[in-house]
Protein backbone atom coordinates (compact mmCIF):
# COMPACT_ATOMS: atom_id res chain seq x y z
CA UNK A 1 0.00 0.00 0.00
CA UNK A 2 2.81 2.30 0.85
CA UNK A 3 4.84 1.49 -2.22
CA UNK A 4 4.60 5.16 -3.16
CA UNK A 5 7.02 5.96 -0.38
CA UNK A 6 9.66 3.81 -1.99
CA UNK A 7 12.15 6.14 -3.62
CA UNK A 8 13.11 4.88 -7.01
CA UNK A 9 16.63 5.40 -8.29
CA UNK A 10 16.41 8.03 -11.01
CA UNK A 11 19.92 7.87 -12.41
CA UNK A 12 23.05 5.75 -12.49
CA UNK A 13 26.17 7.55 -11.37
CA UNK A 14 29.23 5.61 -12.39
CA UNK A 15 32.71 6.54 -11.18
CA UNK A 16 34.95 5.15 -13.90
CA UNK A 17 38.36 4.06 -12.57
CA UNK A 18 40.99 6.58 -13.74
CA UNK A 19 38.28 8.16 -15.88
CA UNK A 20 35.26 10.45 -15.80
CA UNK A 21 31.98 10.42 -13.91
CA UNK A 22 29.34 8.88 -16.16
CA UNK A 23 25.74 9.82 -15.41
CA UNK A 24 22.76 8.27 -17.17
CA UNK A 25 19.03 8.61 -16.51
CA UNK A 26 16.72 11.27 -15.17
CA UNK A 27 18.87 14.15 -13.98
CA UNK A 28 19.19 17.91 -14.23
CA UNK A 29 22.70 19.22 -14.85
CA UNK A 30 23.31 22.71 -13.48
CA UNK A 31 26.65 24.30 -14.21
CA UNK A 32 27.04 27.13 -11.72
CA UNK A 33 30.44 28.08 -13.13
CA UNK A 34 29.17 28.66 -16.66
CA UNK A 35 25.56 29.41 -15.77
CA UNK A 36 24.08 26.60 -17.92
CA UNK A 37 21.28 24.13 -17.33
CA UNK A 38 20.49 20.94 -19.25
CA UNK A 39 18.92 17.46 -19.01
CA UNK A 40 21.09 15.52 -21.45
CA UNK A 41 20.12 11.96 -20.38
CA UNK A 42 23.78 10.95 -20.45
CA UNK A 43 26.94 12.84 -19.66
CA UNK A 44 30.61 12.22 -18.86
CA UNK A 45 32.06 14.72 -16.42
CA UNK A 46 35.77 15.39 -15.93
CA UNK A 47 37.26 14.15 -12.63
CA UNK A 48 40.96 14.76 -13.26
CA UNK A 49 40.87 18.54 -13.55
CA UNK A 50 42.67 18.61 -16.90
CA UNK A 51 39.82 18.70 -19.43
CA UNK A 52 39.89 21.55 -21.91
CA UNK A 53 36.10 21.31 -22.17
CA UNK A 54 35.00 21.43 -18.52
CA UNK A 55 32.80 20.23 -16.97
CA UNK A 56 32.88 17.48 -19.61
CA UNK A 57 35.55 14.84 -20.05
CA UNK A 58 37.70 15.27 -23.17
CA UNK A 59 39.95 12.26 -22.49
CA UNK A 60 42.78 14.51 -21.24
CA UNK A 61 43.23 12.13 -18.29
CA UNK A 62 44.84 9.65 -20.68
CA UNK A 63 47.61 12.03 -21.63
CA UNK B 1 7.94 22.93 13.35
CA UNK B 2 10.35 20.61 15.09
CA UNK B 3 14.00 21.50 15.11
CA UNK B 4 16.64 18.88 14.66
CA UNK B 5 18.68 19.15 17.84
CA UNK B 6 21.54 17.00 16.54
CA UNK B 7 22.54 19.93 14.36
CA UNK B 8 23.55 21.87 17.43
CA UNK B 9 25.80 19.35 19.13
CA UNK B 10 29.13 17.73 18.49
CA UNK B 11 30.77 20.65 16.71
CA UNK B 12 32.19 24.12 17.22
CA UNK B 13 30.33 27.29 18.08
CA UNK B 14 30.82 30.87 17.00
CA UNK B 15 28.88 33.71 18.60
CA UNK B 16 28.02 37.32 18.05
CA UNK B 17 25.55 39.37 20.12
CA UNK B 18 22.48 37.96 18.33
CA UNK B 19 23.15 34.42 17.15
CA UNK B 20 25.38 31.38 17.53
CA UNK B 21 26.61 29.56 14.41
CA UNK B 22 27.24 25.82 14.78
CA UNK B 23 29.85 24.10 12.69
CA UNK B 24 29.99 20.34 12.30
CA UNK B 25 33.02 19.41 10.17
CA UNK B 26 32.00 15.76 9.73
CA UNK B 27 28.79 16.80 7.92
CA UNK B 28 30.51 19.14 5.44
CA UNK B 29 30.60 18.02 1.80
CA UNK B 30 32.55 21.12 0.67
CA UNK B 31 29.77 22.46 -1.51
CA UNK B 32 31.45 25.83 -0.77
CA UNK B 33 28.37 28.07 -0.72
CA UNK B 34 29.47 29.69 2.56
CA UNK B 35 32.86 31.09 1.60
CA UNK B 36 31.82 31.98 -1.92
CA UNK B 37 29.00 34.13 -0.57
CA UNK B 38 30.68 35.57 2.50
CA UNK B 39 34.44 35.20 2.69
CA UNK B 40 34.57 37.96 5.32
CA UNK B 41 32.91 35.54 7.75
CA UNK B 42 33.69 32.07 6.36
CA UNK B 43 37.34 31.81 5.34
CA UNK B 44 38.71 28.25 5.26
CA UNK B 45 42.31 29.50 5.18
CA UNK B 46 41.96 31.45 8.44
CA UNK B 47 41.95 30.11 12.02
CA UNK B 48 39.39 30.21 13.42
CA UNK B 49 37.75 30.04 10.02
CA UNK B 50 34.51 31.72 11.14
CA UNK B 51 34.68 35.41 12.08
CA UNK B 52 31.33 36.52 13.45
CA UNK B 53 32.39 40.18 13.27
CA UNK B 54 32.91 39.97 9.53
CA UNK B 55 29.33 40.86 8.56
CA UNK B 56 25.82 41.59 9.82
CA UNK B 57 23.66 39.03 11.61
CA UNK B 58 21.12 39.07 8.74
CA UNK B 59 23.75 38.31 6.15
CA UNK B 60 25.28 35.52 8.27
CA UNK B 61 21.85 33.91 8.70
CA UNK B 62 21.23 34.15 4.95
CA UNK B 63 24.49 32.38 4.12
CA UNK B 64 24.21 29.71 6.84
CA UNK B 65 20.79 28.90 5.37
CA UNK B 66 22.44 28.24 2.01
CA UNK B 67 24.44 25.34 3.45
CA UNK B 68 22.98 22.25 1.75
CA UNK B 69 24.04 19.94 4.58
CA UNK B 70 23.80 20.10 8.34
CA UNK B 71 27.40 21.25 8.66
CA UNK B 72 26.32 24.83 9.36
CA UNK B 73 23.37 25.79 11.53
CA UNK B 74 22.40 28.79 13.61
CA UNK B 75 20.25 29.74 16.59
CA UNK B 76 19.23 32.97 18.26
CA UNK B 77 21.07 33.49 21.54
CA UNK B 78 17.73 34.57 22.99
CA UNK B 79 15.93 31.23 23.46
CA UNK B 80 12.54 32.98 23.40
CA UNK B 81 13.18 33.98 19.81
CA UNK B 82 13.93 30.38 18.82
CA UNK B 83 10.46 29.36 19.94
CA UNK B 84 8.66 31.67 17.56
CA UNK B 85 9.29 30.31 14.09
CA UNK B 86 9.83 33.18 11.70
CA UNK B 87 10.09 33.13 7.95
CA UNK B 88 13.85 32.94 8.07
CA UNK B 89 13.73 29.74 10.09
CA UNK B 90 11.09 28.26 7.82
CA UNK B 91 13.31 28.87 4.84
CA UNK B 92 16.10 27.24 6.72
CA UNK B 93 14.09 24.06 7.19
CA UNK B 94 12.62 24.15 3.71
CA UNK B 95 16.02 24.25 2.10
CA UNK B 96 17.69 21.63 4.27
CA UNK B 97 14.79 19.28 4.83
CA UNK B 98 12.51 19.49 1.82
CA UNK B 99 10.97 16.16 2.86
CA UNK B 100 9.33 17.95 5.78
CA UNK B 101 7.67 20.45 3.49
CA UNK B 102 6.28 18.44 0.55
CA UNK B 103 5.82 15.02 2.08
CA UNK B 104 2.50 14.45 0.30
CA UNK B 105 3.75 15.40 -3.13
CA UNK B 106 3.13 12.27 -5.25
CA UNK B 107 5.71 13.32 -7.83
CA UNK B 108 8.58 13.71 -5.41
CA UNK B 109 9.83 10.16 -5.91
CA UNK B 110 10.24 10.79 -9.64
CA UNK B 111 12.26 13.97 -9.15
CA UNK B 112 15.28 14.16 -11.43
CA UNK B 113 18.62 13.87 -9.68
CA UNK B 114 20.18 17.29 -9.19
CA UNK B 115 23.74 17.42 -10.56
CA UNK B 116 25.45 20.69 -9.72
CA UNK B 117 28.85 21.75 -11.02
CA UNK B 118 30.13 24.05 -8.29
CA UNK B 119 32.24 27.01 -9.39
CA UNK B 120 35.89 25.91 -9.02
CA UNK B 121 34.58 23.09 -6.85
CA UNK B 122 33.11 19.59 -6.87
CA UNK B 123 30.11 17.93 -8.51
CA UNK B 124 27.28 17.92 -5.96
CA UNK B 125 24.67 15.18 -6.51
CA UNK B 126 21.33 15.17 -4.74
CA UNK B 127 18.30 12.89 -4.88
CA UNK B 128 17.67 9.18 -5.44
CA UNK B 129 20.33 7.49 -7.48
CA UNK B 130 22.57 4.46 -7.86
CA UNK B 131 26.23 5.16 -7.24
CA UNK B 132 28.82 2.74 -8.52
CA UNK B 133 32.53 3.04 -7.70
CA UNK B 134 35.46 0.71 -6.95
CA UNK B 135 33.36 -2.24 -8.08
CA UNK B 136 30.56 -1.61 -5.57
CA UNK B 137 27.02 -0.33 -6.08
CA UNK B 138 25.15 1.78 -3.55
CA UNK B 139 21.57 3.02 -3.55
CA UNK B 140 21.46 6.63 -2.36
CA UNK B 141 18.07 7.80 -1.09
CA UNK B 142 17.15 11.46 -0.70
CA UNK B 143 20.71 12.30 0.06
CA UNK B 144 23.64 14.33 -1.13
CA UNK B 145 27.24 13.54 -2.03
CA UNK B 146 30.06 15.50 -3.66
CA UNK B 147 32.51 14.12 -6.20
CA UNK B 148 36.01 15.55 -6.71
CA UNK B 149 36.53 17.48 -9.96
CA UNK B 150 40.06 18.81 -9.41
CA UNK B 151 41.87 15.47 -9.22
CA UNK B 152 43.72 16.05 -5.91
CA UNK B 153 41.33 14.73 -3.26
CA UNK B 154 42.80 12.27 -0.74
CA UNK B 155 39.38 10.70 -0.43
CA UNK B 156 38.58 9.75 -4.04
CA UNK B 157 36.11 9.75 -5.63
CA UNK B 158 34.71 12.17 -3.04
CA UNK B 159 35.60 15.81 -2.53
CA UNK B 160 37.66 16.58 0.58
CA UNK B 161 37.85 20.34 0.11
CA UNK B 162 41.41 20.42 -1.23
CA UNK B 163 40.42 22.09 -4.55
CA UNK B 164 40.74 25.44 -2.87
CA UNK B 165 44.29 24.90 -1.63
CA UNK B 166 45.18 23.42 -5.02
CA UNK B 167 43.91 26.56 -6.75
CA UNK B 168 41.55 24.58 -9.00
CA UNK B 169 39.81 26.70 -11.62
CA UNK B 170 37.00 25.31 -13.75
Amino acid sequence: MDENKENKSQAIIEVIDFGPLKITGNFLLKDLQRDKEDSPGEVRLCRCGKSGNKPYCDESHKK
Amino acid sequence: MERNESQYSGGRRYKNNDITVYWKPSACIHASYCYRELLEVFDPSRRPWVDMNGSTTDKIIEVVNLCPTEALAWKWNDEEKNNSVGNDQLNHIKFRRPELMNSDDPDSKEQPVSVKIMADGPIVLKGNFTLSYNGTKKEIHDSMISICRCGVSDHMPFCDGQHRKAGFIG
